[in-house]
């Protein structure tokens, strides 16, 4: 019963590795996660650039522009990478194997949930020099730089719970992919990353992108990067509604994947 | 008393796949072998001991989950790196360190697999994977779901030698399912035979095989030629290319040997074989329409 002990720890250095190893075997991560939203800052900040003056105007846009596709690392390598790899390894019966080995969800999740941060952060530090390399991004206040860590970080742990509970309860690699992807490309449109800014939304859209988190990002983050006055308080809502969406959708999911034991 | 199961029911939609109305018990150092053909409700038993299927009935054990340890019919795991690293991971603790897993490793001759990934391996490095696994969890109880399906037959022989030669000496409990009744031969000591569900019959296995087969049978091959010189004596139930005969006695058995040496046939004794067990529980079963162990095994004393 040695190795039973040992798996108890709730972080533990192999099953890190392996959680990382699991993490960067997955091709979706490197292409969405890492590849798509340097090579999208550097066409849109690109594109700003041939179509302003050059001035502080300009590298305020591609601040912000940058910031917000920032935004974009959590939701490709967790949100959509996480889910898909999640429900692949449901389908072969990966975790309930890995349970049986006696080692708890909770567990492999802690371990996951780590490695799937320091992935991102590796890929925030590719970001950041690219972005320093290819667009002028101006540099933040410290309380900017700390604010921006702490909403990303907040928002990749909602996006991990949420994809962990998607693809635990559709359960197939097909079903997830789609819902993720919808969900995706959703928060990318009503975020304003894909052309329409919140501002020229038609009114119905608005209401929806007024509650999801990366509109906040996208949309008004140069003003904290820079450490000017901002009113959080609906970015906060944001946080907390997604927050309890995801908390209700895991709920569901810790309750239906109870093991009934004598 | 490691486990004990009484009137459990499972159902998969209106569908009653598992039924065991007398209480089964497993008992320390209990080597059982569970036997039925497919859809008997062997698999679905291991899953509701493991809490794997929503059942109803009792499932008694003073084991935790992890004093548990089983090897699933399908054993899949991730193919994004070396096997080393799963089996590091799964086992918290890292080969180079490990004299006892070392060992295991060696026995097992896996050493040179565990640089490849899972998909990369062939079915018998698969299965000796998992079963180095569950060995090291070194669990009271352990369950084998067709340890040995799907590999072939040189590989499944010495897959079992090797488990025969682990096994031997120690005091560990297992539950066994298998198709290949020689497997069990050489592994386990009790029968759970199982049938669409329902149980024929639970035991060790010589009772069993004085239950349905008597002391000792013998068989021969299923010739005109043999009918007719066997033909005084009665048959046990056989697969059809067979003819199988009890012996109640010794004396008995010395004359159907007698006779079978003068007429220059062939034969093969049993009195432990489980394929003529099984056969021969299997018909009783179907020709009483009840099963032996829930209508009461005195039924069938003599």
């Amino acid at each position: 019963m040695q190795n039973k002990s040992k798996n108890k720890r709730l972080i533990s250095g192999q099953m890190l590795l392996f959680e990382f190893r699991n993490t960067i075997g997955n091709p979706y991560v490197h292409i969405f996660g890492v590849g798509m939203p340097v090579l999208m800052m550097i066409i849109i900040t690109r594109a700003v650039a041939g179509e302003m003056p050059e001035g502080p105007m300009l590298s305020a846009t591609m601040t912000s522009i940058f910031l917000g596709i920032g935004a974009l690392i959590p939701m490709a390598t967790i949100f959509m990478g996480y889910g898909v790899a999640h429900a692949q390894e449901l389908e072969k019966g990966i975790p309930q194997r890995l349970e049986l080995f006696g080692i708890q969800i909770s567990v492999t999740l802690c371990n996951r949930i780590l490695s799937e941060i320091i992935f991102m952060s590796i890929a925030f530090v590719i970001y950041f020099v690219a972005g320093y390399g290819f667009a002028e991004v101006e540099s933040p206040s410290v309380s900017g730089a700390l604010l921006y860590m702490v909403c990303i970080l907040v928002l990749s742990i909602i996006l991990f719970c949420l994809s962990h509970a998607i693809a635990s309860l559709l359960k197939k690699f097909g079903a997830t992919y789609c819902v993720t992807m919808i969900l995706y490309f959703a928060q990318m449109i009503l975020g304003g990353m894909m052309g329409i800014s919140y501002d020229n939304m038609p009114s119905p859209m608005q209401v929806a992108a007024k509650l999801l988190p990366v509109t906040y990002i996208n949309r008004d983050f140069y003003t904290v990067w820079k450490g000017e006055h901002y009113n959080f308080v609906p970015m906060v809502q944001s946080y907390l509604l997604m927050g309890a969406v995801t908390g209700i959708l895991l709920f569901v999911t810790v309750r239906k994947e109870r093991r009934e034991l004598h | 008393m490691l486990l004990s199961i009484q009137n459990l029911t499972v159902r998969y939609g209106a569908d009653t796949v598992l039924s065991i109305q007398s209480p089964i018990e497993i008992a320390e150092g209990d080597r059982v072998g569970v036997i039925g053909s497919n859809g008997a409700g062997k698999t679905t038993l291991i899953k509701s001991i493991l809490g794997l299927v929503p059942y109803q009935g009792i499932i008694k054990t003073g084991l935790k989950p992890e004093q548990m340890a089983v090897h699933m019919q399908f054993n899949e795991y991730t193919d994004s790196m070396p096997v080393k690293y799963i089996m590091e991971a799964i086992l918290g603790r890292k080969i180079s360190r490990d004299k006892k897993l070392q060992e295991l490793i060696f026995f097992f001759e896996f050493e040179d697999c565990l640089r490849k990934k899972y998909t990369k391996l062939s079915g018998g490095q698969k299965q000796r994977f998992t079963i180095i696994l569950v060995m090291m969890q070194n669990a009271e109880l352990t369950f084998y779901d067709e340890v040995t399906s799907g590999l072939d037959f040189e590989t499944r022989q010495k897959l079992v030698e090797k488990l025969v030669e682990w096994y031997q000496g120690k005091d560990a409990s297992f539950l066994m399912v298998s198709h290949y009744y020689e497997e069990l031969d050489q592994l386990a000591d009790k029968l759970l035979i199982l049938d669409k569900g329902h149980v024929i019959d639970y035991g060790r296995r010589e009772e069993l095989f004085r239950r349905y087969c008597g002391r000792a049978v013998i068989i021969v091959g299923n010739t005109e030629k043999n009918m007719t010189i066997l033909s005084e004596y009665e048959k046990l139930a056989s697969p059809a290319h067979l003819i199988a005969m009890s012996c109640e006695s010794e004396e008995k058995e010395n004359r159907i040997v007698r006779l079978l040496l003068e007429n220059d046939i062939n034969y093969k004794r049993s009195n432990n074989d489980i394929e003529m067990l099984y056969i021969n529980a299997k018909a009783r079963a179907d020709m009483t329409g009840a099963t032996v162990h829930s209508a009461g095994k005195e039924k069938y004393a003599k």
